[in-house]
């Protein structure tokens, strides 16, 4: 025991303090770590269909249950064969040869987690998509994965799920040997958190009111020397820009020249030479002369239909943005809320905290105004989560599955432009075309004839094939029906993480076709 | 726990167990050496002769395993010093509640023996640093899956320096995954032949530190009051005791120290979760990115085992937090690294720079990341960092100019506790 504490306890009891996290938060705190509560509660939300309990199947569910998706459900009607037992992890060996390869897995991959309830199905998909109570059931699903499966029926899912953007996305998984791909199809996905690399901008070369009251008035001449060499480069940079607009007919710094002007009289006014705060604010200079704009991508999104129709019924992230255009617009800035987050800059604690009140006071004001703009209520976590990734919003438009493909022009063309992703691509096209016409259960025996033959089948007539197809094909005969436990678990880190991505609404998902080539260890994304 | 003698009675794989990989071995694709001994014979080296030693039994390390004895290498072996942590079961998928507090290599060799029959996996629950050439000589391939730029360097060193021109044997291709959040790197070494892992130390990130004034005198983060209570006010209260950021006693007292602080600065943002980040360091870890790298390592262990494709030459580095960005290239040799390079390193001095100042200088030098150097040259001794007799004996050297010790073009041999191997770096003053 701490009894040294004690003082420290009985001084600091004013204080609100938390208890240890909980076994919980500990188990999921290097996860929690990306993605908040916020992103777990979705996850612990979600409901996640897979179909087929093949061994890429089964890695991409234990990537799910382990952060704790809330329920999944394998849908398949097999038996686990030898060669099943040889490859998937979430069976056990041949113990499990002639059980229901569903059932097994579920039981297997439950272990991982108590939190997630997991259910077998041993329904077929065929009768499933063909019924109208297995339509509604897999609409009560939040994503829907499926992997090898035969493409006659992948296209029967893909349209019905298509038909009503309420549906839930799908993911649409092959692989063969060492090549592989993923589809994920959704209507539109907006993304509020997307983690970008970049903070959002200071505003020094558009001060707000206080902070340009603030550093004009603040006597510099007279400062204690201490005080001097703690005022932090923001202050420095809005003063130093000021009488710099005043001296230039209200322009910033913009010649070469006027930027070297502008760092010396910074440096000009230390009072010691090593002062580390004009040293930052010289290294910072270009923040002044920097416009604060909106983001070429996020203006775009002002003009989006969706947007400029907003109805009482639009989902939030429209009427967030609806209220953002209205903010740039009319406010006097003409640019994005203010950041109420502060870099860490050379200051004394006072002068650090004091500037930072002044922006968070700022950008509360700002947000409230933003409020105004908005036309129906909106939940106050997600404005304030809006409004601190204002400048990193993403807005994703998908295409139903196979819909690109339809296009046999522009698939061509892009067979010129990106050969090796898109030679995969059509390899593994062209033997589920080939697959899909032979008989079920039967060996797979593809030659490279009959595969080049289904691929410029999807191409227009005599458009020519790169040698990179040859590569691809070659290893799409060697391996048709191979799902090999790397791919599989590398399919199984992929997917699982663009479906996080997806389900938590955080970070930003693929738009299209990745393609994986794990011989040369490369991936592309198509579309 | 597990013992290697626990699983010597092979099952005989069962019919069709290998329909999958076998289609791999049987024959070769368009991009596979023409010298592939497709069929049986490379089957009996990856089944009967492979030993594949897999260092970390971590995020990674539990990844690695299970693909490993999926894809028919069947005597691994496992070294990790570790025991199991409840943070660690939201990705090492081997262990259980219950196996909280139990060595990770014990527990996952035996999970693995259980769920993969006829797969034999010896673990070692200890340093990598416990064995010797002798033992690293016996296997085939290493796989790394750690978390610690010492570990690796040690190994990278250990390998590089095993090998023999005139013994093939003596060459083992060292692959080493890496994870952070959605990031992480795979890559292939054969030591000598391509890069190592040394050659690319330049590409690590710098840890933040925070500079002692600021931690005293004028806190403006969280992270600063943390520092404060961790670096400045546990020494100070505790004197006899060290810091152990596992146990929550102590990490409690450190948040509710930091959050007075931080009241007192009126700081905002000190919380528990926070306090442990900090003096943890913990970098955020997720199932998915470690299955991928970990995919990616073994899929490069199975085609250099093999030969049945090209293997990745030689670093592959997944970006997963927009879209999927991964980079496939050819990391260059760096003829002055330390290691594999041959070349001394060298570096410039003014004519009056100081023996204490050197030391700052390759403390701060990217490329080597050393934290205690001592000096030496072929004639005498600039500074040593211990025993303390020769510590204090050296000292007077600190505040001497180099130029009165080494001459111009001359070497100096860098050691260091963290240094797997003696750097030699070569001066050249400036005036
Ligand atoms: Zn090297």
């Amino acid at each position: 025991m701490l009894h040294d504490a004690k003082d420290i306890n009985s001084s600091t009891t004013a204080i609100a303090t938390e208890a240890a996290p909980d076994n919980k938060t500990r188990r999921y705190d290097r996860q929690l770590r990306l993605w908040a509560a916020s992103g777990q509660s979705a996850l612990e939300s979600s409901r996640i269909l897979v179909i087929s309990g093949t061994a890429t199947s089964t890695s991409i569910l234990k990537n799910l249950v382990l952060p704790g998706i809330g329920h999944f459900t394998i849908l398949d009607p097999a038996k686990v064969t030898p060669e099943d037992a040889g490859n998937n992890f979430f069976l056990e060996g041949s113990d499990s040869i002639g059980k229901f390869r569903a059932e097994e897995a579920v039981r297997l991959l439950l272990e991982l987690n108590d939190g997630v309830d997991g259910n077998a199905d041993l329904k077929g998909l065929d009768e499933i998509i063909d019924s109208e109570r297995g339509k509604e059931w897999l609409s009560e699903f939040s994503l829907v994965i499926a992997h090898n499966l035969e493409q006659k029926v992948t296209e029967k899912l893909s349209h019905w799920l298509w038909q009503d953007s309420t549906r839930p996305p799908l993911v649409v998984v092959r692989s063969a040997g060492f090549l592989a791909e993923f589809y994920i199809q959704y209507h539109e996905h907006a993304v509020i958190e997307s983690h970008p690399e970049t903070a959002q901008s200071l505003q020094i070369d558009k001060p707000f009111p206080a902070l340009l009251k603030y550093a004009t008035s603040l006597d510099f001449e007279n400062m204690d020397v201490t005080d001097h060499g703690h005022v932090p480069f923001v202050i420095i940079l809005v003063r130093v820009l000021e009488e710099w607009k005043k001296a230039h007919v209200g322009n910033p710094p913009s010649s070469y020249e006027d930027k070297k002007e502008f760092k010396k009289e910074i440096l000009a006014m230390r009072k010691k030479i090593d002062a580390e705060n004009f040293e930052e604010a010289e290294s910072q200079a270009y923040r002044a002369w920097t416009p604060s704009k909106v983001p070429s991508d996020i203006h775009a999104l002002f003009s989006d239909p969706q947007v400029t129709n907003v109805t009482p019924t639009s989902a939030p992230f429209y009427h967030l943005v609806h209220a953002l255009s209205r903010f740039v617009e009319e406010q006097p800035s003409k640019t994005l809320p203010l950041t109420s987050t502060l870099p860490d800059m050379k200051s004394s604690t006072d002068a650090y905290i004091q500037l930072q009140n002044m922006y968070k006071q700022r950008a509360e004001e700002e947000k409230e105004i933003l409020k105004g703009y908005l036309k129906v209520p909106v939940d106050a976590d997600m404005v304030d989560a809006f409004v601190k990734n204002s400048h990193a919003l993403k807005l994703l438009r998908g295409k139903r599955y196979g819909q690109a493909e339809e296009n046999k022009v522009a698939f061509a063309e892009n067979l010129q432009t990106s050969p090796k992703a898109y030679a995969i691509h059509l390899a593994l096209s062209a033997l589920s075309s080939f697959a899909s016409k032979q008989q079920q259960g039967a060996p797979l025996t593809p030659t490279e004839e009959v595969l080049t033959s289904e691929a410029q089948a999807l191409l227009p007539p005599g458009a020519d094939l790169p040698h990179e197809f040859a590569d691809a094909v070659g290893e799409a005969i060697r391996t048709p029906t191979a799902d090999l436990p790397n791919v599989a678990a590398l399919l199984g880190g992929l997917v699982a993480q663009e479906v996080i991505k997806v389900i938590t609404k955080q970070y930003i998902p693929i738009n299209g076709y990745c393609v994986v080539d794990m011989i040369d260890m490369s991936t592309a994304v198509l579309g | 726990m597990a013992t290697a003698e626990l699983t010597t009675t092979q099952k005989p794989d069962w019919a069709g167990r290998y329909f999958h990989i076998d289609q791999v071995l049987n024959s070769g694709g368009p991009r596979t050496d023409p010298q592939f001994a497709a069929g049986d014979e490379v089957k009996k080296f990856l089944r009967e002769t492979s030993k594949i030693l897999v260092i970390g039994a971590g995020g990674l390390g539990c990844e690695i395993l299970a693909n490993l004895a999926l894809t028919g290498f069947k005597d691994i072996h496992v070294i990790d010093m570790d025991t199991i942590d409840i943070s660690n079961l939201n990705r090492q998928f081997l262990f259980r509640p219950k196996d909280v507090g139990h060595s990770k290599a014990n527990v996952a060799a035996e999970f693995i023996m259980k769920r993969v029959p006829g797969v034999k996996v010896t673990p070692y629950f200890g340093k990598i640093q416990d064995k010797g050439e002798d033992y690293y000589m016996q296997f085939h391939l290493v796989i790394c899956g750690l978390d610690s730029v010492e570990a690796r360097r040690w190994i990278n060193a250990t390998l590089v320096n095993m090998v023999d021109e005139s013994n093939p044997d003596s060459l083992k291709p060292m692959i080493d995954g890496g994870t952070e959040g959605f990031k992480g790197q795979a890559r292939v070494i054969i030591p000598t032949v391509t890069s190592c892992y040394e050659c690319s130390l330049d590409m690590l990130n710098k840890p933040t530190a925070f500079p002692i004034c600021t931690i005293a005198n004028t806190p403006r983060l969280p992270e600063h009051c943390i520092e404060w209570a961790s670096v400045l006010e546990w020494p100070k209260v505790f004197a006899d005791k060290k810091l152990d950021t596992d146990d929550p006693e102590h990490i409690g007292w450190l948040y509710k120290v930091a959050a007075a602080r931080a009241a007192e600065f009126k700081i905002e943002g000190v919380t528990w979760s926070l306090t442990q980040g900090v003096v943890k360091n913990i970098i955020p870890a997720i199932a998915s990115t470690n299955a991928i790298i970990a995919a990616a390592c073994c899929n490069e262990a199975f085609k250099i085992a093999t030969s049945s494709a090209a293997y990745l030459n030689n670093y592959f580095m997944l970006i997963g937090t927009e879209s999927v960005y991964s980079y496939t290239f050819e990391h260059e040799k760096r003829a002055d690294c330390p290691v594999c390079g041959g070349e001394a390193v060298d570096i410039n001095l003014k004519s009056d720079t100081t023996v204490e100042q050197l030391i700052d200088i390759l403390i701060e030098k990217q490329d080597i990341q050393i934290k205690k150097p001592s000096l030496s040259t072929s004639t005498k001794q600039i500074y040593f960092q211990a025993p303390p007799q020769l510590e204090q004996a050296t000292r007077p050297n600190l505040e001497k100019k180099v130029s009165e010790l080494v001459p111009d073009g001359g070497d100096i041999t860098v050691t260091a506790t963290t240094l797997p191997f003696n750097l030699s770096i070569r001066i050249t003053y400036s005036s």
